[in-house]
Formats: C-alpha cells, sequence, structure tokens
C-alpha cells in the first residue's frame, strides 16, 4: 500500500496539474504527461491517477461552469492542496539527495 | 446553440457498459470527445479511434477508486459489478479446474470424449434435421395450401390436365390455384451448345410452375423478382428462378446471376431471380419455371407457343386457401366448378369432385408428419444429451466423492454453499466447453458424410445455419449446468466435520452410491431405449431395402417415351402408338433384353390408379392395365387361372386378374376364377370377370404395403398413356444405353426417358433408411457412451473401495469372491436400467409412427433381446476390467497406504 506516498504515475500527475497552472481537467493532464513522458497514457490511468490523489488529500476538485466548446457539459477542475505540494517536493527533496550522495560518490 | 460532442455509437455503448459511475460519465464521454478531436485534427482518423478504444479499455483496467459515498447507484449498475465480480471469481474457479484436470487426466479424456460425441451427434443429428425436416422445403403454412385431389367415385389421383387446371383456377373464389409440374432437364450454365458438352450436362430438378406459384407458396427471392402471373406469356427465353443451392453450387454465388442466360434442357433461359435460402418447393427442386415453357424446355415444337395449345398435359394442382376459408368450404366451392368439366370423364363415373387434402401438398411431409418425426428427433437427441450429461455427472459424481474432503475444507474455511456449486458448475462448463468445440469439428466433418450416406437430394443445403449453432450453444451450457449440479446436489448439506477426519468416516455414508447408481441405472436405461428404437430401424430398413415387393426390381426398366403431351394432337395418338409398334420389334431385337411389355402404370411411378373399397375397413386397391407379357417381364407369378388373350384385349373385354391378398379378403378359401370383382371395389363401365390370381406385389406406395390389385387388358386406345417395362438380363450394363438409343432413333421428337425401377424403389425407401442410419448411429454411440461412462464410474468406486478390498483379501477372500461382489454391485443398476428402459422402450415405439416401421412390429422381440444382450455384454466388458485389477489387490500394500 503507497499510504500517503506518491507513486511515479501519480508524482507525474500532481506535478502536470501544477504546471499547468491550478484549475485544470483531465484532457491537458492526459496530454502533457503523454507528453513529457513521451509515451501514450490512458485517459483511464489519469482518472485513476486524480482519482486517488484527489482520495489521499493531495487534490482538490471542483465542477467548473458550463463549458460552451464541450456541448455545454462542465467539468471537473483539480488544484493542488499544499498537503500535494510538500509531498511532492519532500519526494524532490529525497531525489535531490540521492542524486547529490551519487555525484559525491562518484567524486570521491 | 452549441452543438453537443458526440462519439462514435460504439464508444458510447462501451462507455455506458464501463464501470465508471454514472455521475462522471458525461463529463468522461466530453473528455473522450475532446481528445478524439484532437487527435483526429493532429494526426489522423484511425489514429484517433485507436487510441479512443484503448482509451475506453482503460476505464475497465484501471477502475477508478470506489468512493464510498453515499450517492446511489441504479441497479443497472449493482448488477454489472456483481457481473464483474463473478467474472472475476470464474476464472479462479477456471484457473482451480484446469489444475484438477491435470491431476487426473485419464478421467478428463473420458469425460471430454463421452460428451463431445454427445453434443457432436446431437448437434450433427440437428442439422439434418434441421435441413431435411424442420426447415423442410419452405413452403409457407402447408396446412392452408392443401393439394387439390381429382375425385370421381371409381378413381382419386393427384394429376389434373391443364385445361382442366384452367378452368378450376377461373371459378375458384375460396382459394388461389396454382399447378406445378416436377422433372428434370439437363442444365448448362452457359448458353454455349456442344454435343460434347450435352452429354455430361448434370440434370436438375424443374419444377414448372404456374404464375402466381410463388405467391401461394410463401417463396421469396434475395435477388431479382419471383415468377409472377404475367411470366406464363413470356416473349422470348422463359424466365426461371434459380434456388440458393443452384445459385451456391452452379452458379458460385454469382452477384450478377439475374439477367445472366442459361440452358436448360433445350432453350435458353433468362434467370429473374435467386430464391431465398431453404426454399425448395416442390422436391427439393433447384429450378423454377413458367409452366408455358415446358414445350420450349423438352422442345415439343407444336406447344412451345400459348397455353391454350397445351391441354393435356399432366399437373399437380393445389391451392392457398384465401384467409378465413375453411378447408370444407373451399372443397364445396372448387368441387361446383369441377362438376362442369365433363373431358376425360366415362359415361358411368359420377361427374369430377374435388376432394382437398394438406396431407398431399406440396410439403414433402405434411406438418403433422413432420411433428411426429420432430418430436421423435427431438426425444432421441434430448436421450443422447442425457446420457452425456449423466456420464460427465458419473464422472464429477465420483470425483466429488474423492473430493469431499477438499470441499470440507473449504466450507470449514468459511465457502458458501454457493460458491462451491458454483466451482463444480464452472467445472462442467469448462468441459462443456472444450467438448462442444470437439463436438462441432466432429460434427461438421460427419455431416457431409452422413448427408451422402443418406443420399440426400441434391437441393438439400445440409451446411449448419444459425439455428444449428444457437442449438449446440443452448445444449451445451444445459449439459454443462446439469452435469455440474448433480455432484453440486450430492454435496449440499455436508457437515463440515465428517470429511475432515479422513477417509474412514465416510465409508458408511449411502447418499453418494445412490446418486451413482441412478445415474447409472439412467444411463442403462437410457442406452437400452436408444438400442432398441435404433435396432426397430434398421430392421425396418431392412425390411423396406428387401421387402418384399413381390418382384425384382433390379434389371427392370420404365421408358417413357415423352410424346405424351401431344396426345391431344390429332396425329399424336396414333403417333404414340405407331411408336410402340415400332419400339418393341426393335426392343425385342436386343439380345440381352429379355422381356419388353407396356402397362399404364409402372412400378413406383409418379401417378397411381387407385380405387378406394366401399367397405370398413376401407383399403386402397390399386388398377393398372397391362399387356400380357407384364407378369412374365415384372416377375409376378400366375397361381391360377390364365392372363388375357390378344381376342381380350383388341376387344378391350371386362376381365381382370387380381393378387392373392385381394382374391383371399372377398373370396377366403374359394376360387375367385369366373367370378365378377365383387361389388366393394368401385369400377368403370362393365364389372370385370375374374380370370386369374396373381402374386402379390407392392408396386405403389411402399409404406402402404397395400398389396391389393387388380389388373385389367391395355387396349389400343389406352396405349397413349402407356409407359414401356424392360426386362434386361442379369448382369447387363450397357444394354440400357443401347435400348435408349434404338428408342431415340424411331421418333426424333421423342425425349426417351429411361428410369431404373430399382432406383425408384430405393428412393422410396430413403426416408426411413434416412432415420435408421441417423438412429442407428446414435445407437452405437448410446452403447460407446454408456461404455464409458461406466468404465469410469467402475474404476473410480473400485479405487475408492480398495482399503475394503484389502481387508477383505485380508480376512480370507479370495479373489474370485472380490470379482464376484465387485461385479455384482456394478452391474445391479445396470441390469435395473435395462428393465426400465425395455419399458420406456415398448411405450416409445407405440407412439412412434407405425407405418414407418415396414411391418416390424414394435414389440419385435428380436430388438428388445438384442439391445439387451448388446448392453449387457458391453457393460460386463467395461466392468471387468477395473474390476479384475482391483481383485488382484495386494492386501499388505493397500491397508498400508491407508
Amino acid at each position: 500500500m503507497k499510504g500517503e506516498r506518491l507513486g511515479e504515475f501519480e508524482e507525474f500527475t500532481l506535478l502536470a496539474v501544477r504546471a499547468l497552472g491550478d484549475n485544470t481537467y483531465a484532457v491537458p493532464i492526459q496530454r502533457y504527461v503523454e507528453k513529457v513522458t513521451a509515451r501514450p497514457i490512458s485517459i483511464g490511468s489519469i482518472y485513476a491517477a486524480l482519482a486517488r490523489l484527489e482520495q489521499k488529500g493531495f487534490l482538490r476538485s471542483t465542477m467548473s461552469e458550463a463549458v460552451a466548446q464541450r456541448g455545454g457539459k462542465s467539468k471537473r477542475v483539480y488544484t493542488v492542496t499544499p498537503s500535494g505540494l510538500r509531498t511532492a517536493r519532500d519526494l524532490h527533496r529525497v531525489r535531490e539527495r540521492i542524486w547529490n550522495a551519487i555525484a559525491q560518490g562518484a567524486r570521491s | 446553440m452549441t452543438r453537443q460532442p458526440r462519439l462514435p455509437r460504439p464508444a458510447r455503448w462501451l462507455l455506458r457498459l464501463s464501470p465508471m459511475p454514472r455521475e462522471t460519465r458525461a463529463e468522461a464521454e466530453a473528455d473522450l470527445h475532446e481528445l478524439f478531436v484532437g487527435r483526429r485534427r493532429d494526426r489522423d482518423a484511425v489514429h484517433a479511434h485507436w487510441r479512443l478504444y484503448h482509451d475506453l479499455a482503460s476505464l475497465w483496467v484501471h477502475p477508478r477508486a470506489v468512493e464510498r459515498s453515499a450517492t446511489r447507484r441504479s441497479s443497472l449498475a449493482l448488477m454489472r459489478d456483481a457481473t464483474l465480480a463473478l467474472l472475476r471469481d470464474a476464472r479462479g474457479d477456471l484457473r482451480y479446474a484446469v489444475r484438477l484436470f491435470t491431476r487426473q487426466p485419464t478421467i478428463l479424456l473420458l469425460t471430454i470424449v463421452g460428451l463431445s460425441v454427445g453434443l457432436g451427434t446431437a448437434t450433427g443429428a440437428f442439422s439434418i434435421m434441421n435441413a431435411a425436416v424442420l426447415r423442410g422445403e419452405g413452403l409457407v403454412d402447408p396446412d392452408r395450401a392443401p393439394g387439390v385431389l381429382r375425385t370421381t367415385d371409381r378413381s382419386v389421383s393427384t394429376a389434373w390436365r391443364y385445361d382442366e387446371f384452367l378452368h378450376l383456377r377461373q371459378g375458384s373464389t375460396r382459394m388461389q390455384v396454382e399447378a406445378v409440374l416436377t422433372d428434370t432437364a439437363a442444365v448448362w450454365t452457359t448458353t454455349a451448345r456442344t454435343t460434347a458438352a450435352e452429354a455430361d450436362a448434370p440434370s436438375a430438378g424443374l419444377a414448372l410452375v404456374s404464375g402466381r406459384f410463388f405467391a401461394a407458396t410463401g417463396g421469396r427471392v434475395i435477388a431479382g423478382r419471383p415468377l409472377e402471373g404475367a411470366d406464363e406469356q413470356h416473349a422470348g427465353p422463359p424466365p426461371v428462378v434459380v434456388s440458393f443451392v443452384f445459385w451456391t453450387s452452379r452458379l458460385n454465388r454469382d452477384p450478377q446471376a439475374v439477367g445472366r442466360t442459361i440452358r436448360i434442357g433445350r432453350t435458353a433461359a433468362t434467370i429473374v431471380g435467386v430464391a431465398e435460402r431453404g426454399f425448395s418447393v416442390p422436391n427439393s427442386c433447384l429450378l423454377w419455371m413458367p409452366l408455358t415453357a415446358y414445350g420450349a424446355v423438352y422442345d415439343v415444337k407444336h406447344l412451345s407457343a400459348l397455353v391454350k395449345r397445351t391441354p393435356d398435359m399432366g399437373v399437380q394442382v393445389f391451392g392457398r386457401l384465401l384467409p378465413g376459408v375453411a378447408l370444407s368450404e373451399a372443397e364445396a366451392q372448387l368441387s361446383g366448378v369441377a362438376a362442369a368439366l365433363t373431358g376425360g370423364v366415362t359415361a358411368s363415373e359420377s361427374a369430377l369432385r374435388v376432394r382437398l387434402d394438406s396431407h398431399v401438398g406440396l410439403g414433402r411431409l405434411s406438418s403433422s408428419d413432420a411433428l411426429g418425426i420432430t418430436v421423435f428427433v427431438f426425444v432421441v437427441i434430448g436421450l443422447v444429451l442425457l446420457l452425456a450429461c449423466a456420464n460427465v455427472a458419473t464422472v464429477l459424481v465420483s470425483t466429488a466423492i474423492t473430493r469431499e474432503r477438499e470441499m470440507g475444507v473449504r466450507a470449514a474455511l468459511g465457502a458458501s454453499q454457493w460458491r462451491i456449486v458454483r466451482q463444480l458448475v464452472t467445472e462442467s462448463l469448462a468441459l462443456g466447453a472444450i467438448a462442444a468445440t470437439i463436438g462441432l469439428v466432429f460434427a461438421s466433418w460427419a455431416i457431409p458424410m452422413v448427408g451422402t450416406m443418406i443420399e440426400a437430394p441434391a437441393g438439400t443445403d445440409l451446411t449448419p445455419d444459425l439455428n444449428v449453432y444457437l442449438f449446440l450453444g443452448i445444449v451445451t451450457l444445459l449439459t454443462g449446468v446439469g452435469a455440474g449440479l448433480a455432484p453440486a446436489w450430492h454435496g449440499r448439506g455436508a457437515d463440515l466435520l465428517t470429511p475432515l477426519k479422513g477417509e474412514g468416516a465416510r465409508q458408511n455414508r449411502v447418499a453418494p452410491r445412490r446418486l451413482r447408481s441412478g445415474l447409472v441405472m439412467t444411463q442403462a436405461a437410457v442406452s437400452v431405449l436408444l438400442i432398441v428404437v435404433a435396432t426397430l430401424f434398421v430392421r425396418a430398413t431392412f425390411r423396406a431395402a428387401s421387402i418384399d415387393v413381390g418382384f425384382d426390381a433390379a434389371g427392370l426398366y420404365a421408358a417413357s417415351p415423352g410424346l405424351s403431351d401431344a396426345f391431344k394432337d390429332d396425329g399424336a395418338a396414333s403417333r404414340i402408338r405407331n411408336f410402340w409398334a415400332r419400339a418393341m420389334p426393335e426392343l425385342q431385337a436386343v439380345p440381352d433384353i429379355a422381356t419388353v411389355t407396356l402397362a399404364e402404370m409402372t412400378p413406383f411411378g409418379d401417378i397411381t390408379r387407385t380405387s378406394i373399397t366401399r367397405d370398413a375397413p376401407a383399403r386402397v386397391v390399386n388398377f393398372n392395365r397391362t399387356r400380357p407379357e407384364y407378369f412374365d417381364a415384372i416377375g409376378l407369378r400366375i397361381l391360377a387361372g390364365r392372363t388375357y388373350t390378344r381376342d381380350e384385349i383388341a376387344a378391350g373385354a371386362p376381365v381382370a386378374l387380381v393378387s392373392q391378398s385381394l382374391a383371399r379378403a372377398y373370396w377366403h378359401d374359394q376360387s375367385p376364377l369366373g367370378q365378377l370383382l365383387p361389388r366393394e371395389i368401385p369400377v368403370s363401365s362393365t364389372r370385370p370377370v375374374v380370370i386369374a390370381v396373381v402374386a402379390d406385389a407392392i408396386t405403389a406406395r411402399l409404406h402402404e404395403r397395400s398389396a391389393f390389385a387388380a389388373y385389367e387388358p391395355l387396349d389400343p386406345a389406352s396405349e397413349r398413356f402407356a409407359q414401356l417395362l424392360i426386362r434386361v438380363a442379369s448382369g447387363t450394363t450397357d444394354v440400357i444405353d443401347q435400348a435408349r438409343q434404338r428408342l431415340r432413333s424411331i421418333d426424333p421428337q421423342a425425349d426417351v426417358r429411361v428410369t431404373s425401377v430399382a432406383a425408384r424403389l430405393q428412393q422410396e425407401a430413403g426416408r426411413p433408411r434416412m432415420l435408421a442410419a441417423l438412429t442407428g448411429m446414435v445407437g452405437i454411440i448410446a452403447i460407446v457412451l454408456c461404455v464409458i461412462g461406466l468404465y469410469g464410474l467402475t474404476a473410480s468406486v473400485v479405487d475408492q473401495r480398495a482399503r475394503e478390498m484389502g481387508v477383505r483379501v485380508a480376512m480370507g477372500a479370495q479373489p474370485r469372491d472380490l470379482l464376484r461382489l465387485l461385479m455384482w454391485d456394478s452391474l445391479r443398476p445396470v441390469v435395473l436400467g435395462l428393465a426400465v428402459g425395455a419399458g420406456a422402450a415398448l411405450l416409445a415405439s407405440r407412439v412412434v409412427v407405425a407405418a414407418m416401421f415396414f411391418g416390424v412390429s414394435p414389440q419385435d422381440p428380436m430388438a428388445f433381446v438384442g439391445a439387451a444382450v448388446i448392453l449387457l455384454a458391453a457393460a460386463i466388458l467395461a466392468v471387468l476390467v477395473p474390476t479384475r485389477r482391483a481383485a488382484a489387490v495386494d492386501a499388505a500394500f493397500v491397508l498400508r497406504r491407508l
């Protein structure tokens, strides 16, 4: 169980929401993740990741106003919560430390 | 106004089926659409579609975390989730089943073989019946399409003259009256006609029909149009509608078939339509042409003009009752119309009447007949399946007994009853699916073979259709569930402790043994039933094939000059007489031809002349006019008296020869010679004097077995109706070709057709032979299934009782004692089943139409004794192998092992 931790794909998704500026929705997220990872990403996996992240409290979602381009349908927009941001940063820091250690190891 | 984003329809359907919660589905649809549009714009439609369905699939692969909110879920969603869960569980069950099966390969193999043979047989039998009976010839509502019989108080005939038909058609107000004439003609699918090709052009069944035939029969076309009323006045090449089978086999499903010109007989014909699959009324024919094309096809020059010029063509008339009209009402109205007809009715005969009879309509089998056969076949199929089912159940029960401990553990660990039942049903369904696949392969391999074996007519379409696949699917499901439920039933309410205590504790349970015995009994009973019925049929077939028709059909040929259609023409009657006058000496000069004679009716020909006696029970008397050599040619002994003299023939004297049965029925032990034909038999003109008694012969309907016959001299006036009967010396083959050529050379206009009486007889015996072949095979399969089942069962029972046997041996039992004990235990249910099955067979064979049995009594002791002996022998064999092994048990080894 990942508990309150982030999996790789969840991390990508979370960071994508942040990168796209808050109040983004599933389609741009999918496109973004697909672009940066350069591998085909299915919408189902994005939905699942978003739902899990929301359950863990890293994302918050609201229903937007009806949008004309989408045939008058509203969409669920996501915002990264402070706890989500903190966790992502922690993760980043951990990685940085490890990479640093690796770099030092290589130097010594 | 914005346009609603719409996904492609299949995608929308898939989305609706997906595990997405309903509230988020609209949103997902919008997302998918947006992605789809974007991808189509950026790359191409194919890529967009591919990704779309990929995305849809991902909704299943990555189900969204279930939100345990209080949102109400629709019952559909609940059901879907339950199904998904079930499928997931089934996968586990299946995996477990596979593991289990691989541990018991022998039993598994036996079960699969048994089940696939059962399913294959059932499928094969069903396809053939489907083609032969159920699908019929495609006549819509045959009970409302009765045959129109030409009736006087002297005769009943199926044949009307063409002008009579026209009269009936015009006068009928209660039903649509149509006519048909079936024949065969050589057919070339090209118009080129060379003499070389002419010789080997395959002939096809041709139906010459009146204009609105298709409307009356309900026949439809898949291309072009059916024949219509206007086609009777065709100009140029006559129109023809080809059957689906013809279109498939001879025209290679040519999409441009309509409009194509083919050559039929001596004329070119234009294809105007292709009949729908399954329509082959009447007599599984392949082609339909207007009656008016008759002259063109058979090149009878002066007939190729208009209808009015062909008044004497003999046609079979049938009708379609108008909606709401009762049979009797139409019959009365049509009789009124027929009463005005006088031509062809002799003075002493009453006026023509019409009898409508749906049993002699166009369908080969009337619907009630078909119903009987259908019921019969379904019962047989059901029995075979029951057998296969019992087989699988037996195996599963015996494994279930071994697996009782496992079930106990499962139950103890908290598996619900339902869970255990499901495991068992999954196992048997898995077995069923494997078996169904093998069975289908088996059936598709066997069906064409059986088709040739039973000599299915060329027009029969034997390829399995949707009905067959549906049948197989449903049957597999039923068999699987049925076979799985039996052991599950046995396992119900098992207590948790006993099985866990180990093998010793459960030895005394009676229930499984009883269930097992019951299954074995069922198998034995069903087998006996099937074997008895099969034996009856096989014997009936032999009876039909070797049925004492009273004469030797081999080497006997009937020939018609093909001029009979012309007899209204003034010169024609004398032309036919001349034809005969020249043909007789011509043929007699051929060294290998033993006898040549003329007769009005040749054996098993299309048309019969009968009279129905006035006494009860009414009997059918076949009338025939013959030359004196007839009896010699066909091989009928004259038991008393003499044949007609030349003078009697020339004068048309009222004399008659009667068959032995008829003589015995009316004169008992006295001699009928010199007596008048009894009053109970209606006759025309003067009542003839009996001058001889001849041996019985069956020359008309085989299954009627009517040997009542009266023969009168063939006077010169009737010669034009006659056919030639040729008896060739045995062992000669090419003599008939020689005869045909000689006959053709007599009159270039003649379309001489020679048919073998033996072939006609064979055709007549065809239907019961087909049923016999089928049930015979089913019977053999029943035995095989029974042996497999018994063997598997005995093997596993003996295995379970190994400990008991060991104890017995240790106590001093001899192998012989063990053998006796085990044999008796295994055979007891078989014997019981034998008794039950024999009883059932007795009932069943009474139900089956006795007419089909050709004089074999339904209570034929041979069949019953035979079945019992066969089954017992098979059972003993099946039981002997495993019991012998068990009896040779090493006590020390067994006791140590347990």
